[in-house]
């Protein structure tokens, strides 16, 4: 089967979605467990939402963490 | 059906036909849009049943059911508080 360029480039594009979209889900998936503790509201309360946005970010900083510490131990 | 099978053309002696790229492209990406769907799906499925159904009687109450709604609709604005929070951090 011939793999033109453009179905490389295509594949490539869409392997990164799919990353992206597998780390949206699962930060949710934990995040919602994190920060909706009671029965879900008609709308969420201020100090939810920015629960959600937090652990969001606090993931990010963690996750850099983790690599730095990786790194250092590689050393 | 093979989705991704196509008749064999008459005379040639391997008589394989591949797809055009555009649509194997076509293809993977309802494919995957289909994927995404079902598995979102699950998930609210599971967590909603989790906040929801605390007790499990021999009908669906009322107020099982309003929380359900209520629920799924809050689970699809969480996907997007956290997707901008991932997105707007990167700036």
């Amino acid at each position: 089967m011939d793999s033109s360029p453009e179905l490389q480039r295509f594949l490539q594009e869409e392997k990164q979605k799919a990353m992206i979209a597998e780390m949206v889900g699962k930060l949710t998936s934990e995040c919602w467990d994190k920060c909706i503790t009671s029965t879900p509201g008609s709308k969420f309360s201020s100090s939810e939402s920015t629960c959600l946005a937090n652990c969001a970010q606090r993931y990010l900083d963690m996750t850099m963490l983790i690599q730095k510490k990786f790194q250092s131990m590689q050393q | 059906m093979d989705p991704f099978s196509s008749p064999s053309p008459s005379g040639g002696s391997s008589g394989q036909s591949v797809p055009s790229a555009d649509v194997l492209m076509d293809q993977v990406k309802t494919q995957l849009a289909q994927a995404y769907a079902e598995e979102f799906f699950e998930t609210v499925r599971s967590k909603c049943f989790t906040k929801c159904i605390t007790k499990p009687g021999t009908s669906l109450s009322g107020s099982e059911s309003s929380c359900i709604t209520r629920c799924v609709e809050r689970y699809i604005e969480a996907t997007g508080i956290i997707s901008r929070a991932l997105f707007s951090a990167h700036r």
